[in-house]
């Protein structure tokens, strides 16, 4: 698979570094950082970047299967973070070939939306069953903002496996 | 798949397939648990896998405030412990004006043929922590039904009440604080004994002490108090202040905000009350007739 930031080819991808990051991702959205709207949901950030570079790996139903967690985690109405995650890994296989090939600003400008609805869709659902909108819960957006803006992050400690040259020549390390 | 290329005719399910279903899925189960709120048992299975991990994700937090803990200085002990005994003291003198309040209570009533108050037992519990989410502002405590604690049983600290158990699982269970939608509480005011319901309204939203009169005697500052009257919430814990009133006499109906007495965030000690008040319908005062339980008469067989 080609890098289009760096130009090369990138490495093959491990299965068990995916699925590592996956559940890594999962525990730091355990941390008890309190209920705060600016604390960045990890794993939806680690499941789309799969989506996106990974699809054959991770699809809807693992992102699906994620949300159960979450909702269960978050003491929420059961199968709302399933029905989003699965929505949005959706919209991201569909978009994976696009998002690859755009600059990194691009893809921010990208993701957001897509971090967004996520972020979003307990209001939305809440709208839906209460017939009330939960203006406290719009908030939300800025934690949609950060997930974006840490995709460059993501991008960089994610792809790295993938980036490391496959042959090193201790003589020549350029 | 790792060293196979991408297979071009058989691509497996597609994924809008996979999608539709997977909707469907979190649609129903959305559903279900709004409507009928029967899925407890399969959260209390996944919580016996998921607790020990997010226990885990607890050890920085811990390791954090236990480092504050071991590097306060000793002058600062030492003026918390004083601060602390003199407290102390206070609260035992208290304590043993109350026993004697109460028994005279118990006592009067006991003349007077009323309902008698109930006493309430304590578990101590931890808040261990509250979870994401953009709705309701909950915390997970680590006492369940393993411990004594049932659905509906309040949670206070030292200052009052916090919330309420809202989802009870084997060895943790839920707490919906005073703030969460649709959570109402029975209040009377401390200042002059009028009676109302608190209603919390929604997370970052200022409780709301509804059905009230424009006339109604009400200050900013004024202390509620749980009255007790619904049998869930023992009698004279401090539940909210009233922070702002805003009378309107066409509608003749003031609405009232205040804001919860006990601060969530600060306190990870806190108690839940199990307190089982028996309402039942007093004894018919008739004399001769056995007294009616409410229940239909059975009479053993083979006897008269």
């Amino acid at each position: 698979m080609i890098d289009y930031q760096s130009g090369y080819i990138l490495r093959q991808v491990k299965p068990s570094f995916i699925y590592i990051s996956l559940v890594l991702a999962l525990l730091l959205n355990f941390l008890p950082f309190g209920n705060h709207a600016w604390i960045p949901d990890w794993l939806i950030i680690c499941i789309v970047f799969w989506n996106i570079h990974q699809h054959r790996y991770v699809g809807v139903v693992t992102a699906f299967l994620f949300g159960l967690v979450m909702d269960i985690h978050s003491g929420s109405l059961l199968g709302i973070h399933a029905f989003s995650y699965s929505l949005v890994s959706y919209l991201a296989i569909a978009w994976h070939t696009r998002i690859t090939a755009l600059r990194t600003f691009s893809q921010i400008l990208h993701v957001f939306p897509i971090f967004l609805l996520v972020s979003l869709f307990p209001v939305l659902v809440n709208w839906a069953l209460r017939d009330q909108i939960h203006w406290w819960g719009l908030t939300s957006v800025v934690q949609a903002m950060i997930e974006a803006l840490l995709w460059p992050l993501a991008t960089n400690v994610l792809l790295f496996p993938q980036r490391r040259p496959i042959d090193v020549d201790p003589n020549r390390p350029l | 798949m790792q060293n196979s290329t991408p297979p071009l005719f058989k691509q497996g399910t597609p994924a809008l397939a996979k999608l539709v279903v997977c909707l469907l899925i979190g649609l129903v189960l959305m559903v279900v648990d709004f409507q009928v709120k029967s899925l407890d048992f399969i959260r209390n299975q996944v919580s016996y896998v998921l607790r020990p991990l997010e226990k885990v994700m607890l050890l920085p937090s811990d390791l954090f405030s236990f480092g504050e803990d071991y590097f306060t200085s000793r002058s600062s002990l030492e003026k918390e412990n004083l601060s602390l005994k003199t407290r102390q003291t206070e609260l035992s003198l208290l304590a043993n004006q109350a026993a004697l309040l109460a028994v005279e209570n118990q006592n009067l009533r006991n003349l007077l043929e009323l309902q008698k108050n109930t006493n309430f037992r304590t578990v101590p519990v931890e808040i261990l922590f509250n979870p994401p989410n953009p709705i309701s502002q909950r915390v997970v405590i680590n006492r369940g039904s393993n411990h004594g604690l049932n659905l509906g049983s309040p949670i206070a600290n030292d200052a009052g009440i916090l919330g309420q158990v809202v989802r009870l699982f084997d060895n943790s269970a839920e707490v919906s604080l005073l703030e969460d939608w649709d959570f109402a509480v029975p209040v009377l005011v401390a200042r002059n004994g009028l009676r109302a319901a608190v209603v919390g309204a929604g997370r970052g939203n200022l409780l709301q002490l509804r059905y009230l009169p424009v006339a109604s005697d009400l200050e900013v500052g004024d202390i509620l108090l749980s009255s007790g009257v619904d049998g869930i919430y023992p009698p004279g814990f401090a539940v909210a202040v009233i922070t702002k009133i805003e009378r309107s006499a066409e509608q003749n109906a003031s609405n009232v905000f205040c804001s919860p007495i006990a601060e969530v965030n600060r306190h990870l000690q806190a108690l839940a009350l199990i307190y089982e008040p028996q309402w039942d319908a007093k004894p018919a005062p008739i004399s001769g007739a056995p007294p009616s339980t409410g229940r239909r008469q059975t009479r053993p067989k083979g006897q008269p």
